[in-house]
């Protein structure tokens, strides 16, 4: 599926203005959206799937799951959820008042002309929206740890699944990945991350603040497909966990000409972009312009 | 030779605009193409962003050098576009949706180079 950004006015307008979720969810995502709402927090529901899993497995060499080769997400990367076909929908998300307003505010402006992603500053996606940037990914699986690897800004995400659990609260901090623990429920990984900074799940969709936490749920469903059960929880901004089904598609590397290399966002000036005086995007420099070679 | 081969506002494309992850892709008019004639001057193989620089020949005989922005290395790669597809001096056609500021520059939509083979970096986001 070819990423689609669309920033016709028209159509942001009408998302600022009017638009609500198309369809009801599936029995599924309602069911999963339940267990969310039933365990309050993220750390209850990752308990939860611990409780259920015994206390999980420990990993050896011999029972590392294949997780190699290269992928990327199947979704469109502008929509925090795949469930998000339109861009004349709302996000599926469950907004607080104040987040609610926040984010048709942001659409507002979208629909003016007037948008700037930090991105544009070289700042890392962080965690969670690192789960939806595009391009590449690679995911290391080893006994005591899980990489998770995303081309762009080379964010690496550390799973610690020795057993360990997260700093203290009084040692913890902002991160842009968070602090992730996990455990092995055979070939699942269930995940909890917290300790994030402040967000947006991508440029027309909400924004998270520091407390957003998440438990992800990842198998290998089939040599292609990556499957990743993900709740948000974030009470300031969401008045439910917001609960999405990621997908990543492995993809055929036969001549293995896809590497994934170092990432630097400032190699290039010609990729320079400013928040200019209206708070919007713009190119600040060309060396290519007769302006410029002058 | 007029080289500017042509600027026209197109709705159909609205639904191919660029998928700019690093920046908003807002500075260029998603409803406009433009469409010009020259030769390579530079491939900038690079991230967060390639440039494709196209020296394009006015009709006052001056030379104006436009800029085509794509993808990364990883998303050309995948789209079948290699570095060594334009080398400096190869003879292109290429379409973007131009600037709205007016500057010499677009998001790459299209290109045909001069022994007929095509080229559409927003390909590279095909899943296969």
């Amino acid at each position: 599926m070819i990423p689609r950004l669309v920033l016709l006015a028209a159509l942001i307008a009408a998302i600022a203005a009017t638009a609500q979720p198309a369809a009801p969810p599936s029995p599924e995502k309602q069911r999963m959206t339940a267990l969310g709402i039933e365990h309050k927090t993220a750390r209850a529901l990752y308990d939860h799937f611990k409780k259920e899993a015994n206390g999980g497995q420990a990993l050896t060499w011999r029972t590392v799951p294949d997780w190699t080769g290269i992928w990327t997400r199947e979704a469109s990367p502008f929509f925090w959820d795949p469930d998000q076909a339109s861009p004349t929908a709302l996000p599926t998300a469950k907004l607080t008042p104040e987040h609610e307003r926040l984010l048709r505010e942001k659409l507002d402006k979208v629909a003016k002309g007037i948008e700037f992603d930090p991105l544009s500053n070289c700042e890392p996606a962080g965690m969670p929206r690192w789960l939806v940037e595009p391009f590449l990914k690679e995911f290391v699986v080893t006994p005591q740890e899980v990489w998770l690897i995303n081309e762009m800004q080379n964010e690496v995400r550390r799973v610690y699944t020795d057993g360990r659990d997260h700093p203290s609260e009084a040692d913890a901090y902002p991160l842009w990945e968070g602090d992730s623990i996990g455990f092995w429920d055979g070939d699942k990984l269930v995940v909890h991350t917290s300790q994030m900074r402040a967000g947006q799940y991508q440029r027309i969709q909400p924004f998270y603040t520091e407390q957003v936490e998440t438990v992800e749920i990842w198998q290998r469903t089939d040599d292609a497909t990556m499957v990743v059960h993900v709740w948000a929880f974030d009470p300031p901004a969401l008045a439910e966990p917001w609960y999405t089904r990621q997908v990543y598609k492995r993809l055929s590397n036969d001549d293995a000409s896809l590497r994934i290399r170092y990432w630097n966002c400032g190699e290039n000036q010609n990729n320079v972009v400013e928040k200019t005086e209206t708070g919007t995007s713009d190119f600040s420099n060309f060396t290519f312009t007769q302006k410029d070679d002058q | 030779m007029k080289t500017i081969l042509g600027l026209v506002l197109c709705s159909a494309v609205v639904f191919a605009a660029p998928a700019f992850a690093h920046h908003s892709a807002v500075m260029f008019d998603d409803q406009k193409e433009v469409t010009v004639k020259g030769t390579i001057k530079e491939f900038q193989y690079t991230n967060p962003h390639s440039w494709l620089l196209v020296d394009v020949k006015n009709d006052d005989g001056t030379v104006t050098t436009w800029g085509f922005e794509a993808e990364g290395p990883s998303t050309l790669t995948r789209a079948g576009i290699r570095k060594s597809d334009f080398t400096p001096g190869t003879e292109i056609t290429i379409t973007g949706n131009p600037m709205r500021d007016g500057r010499p520059a677009a998001a790459w939509v299209k290109a045909t180079r001069g022994d007929g083979k095509e080229f559409n970096p927003r390909a590279g986001f095909a899943i296969k």
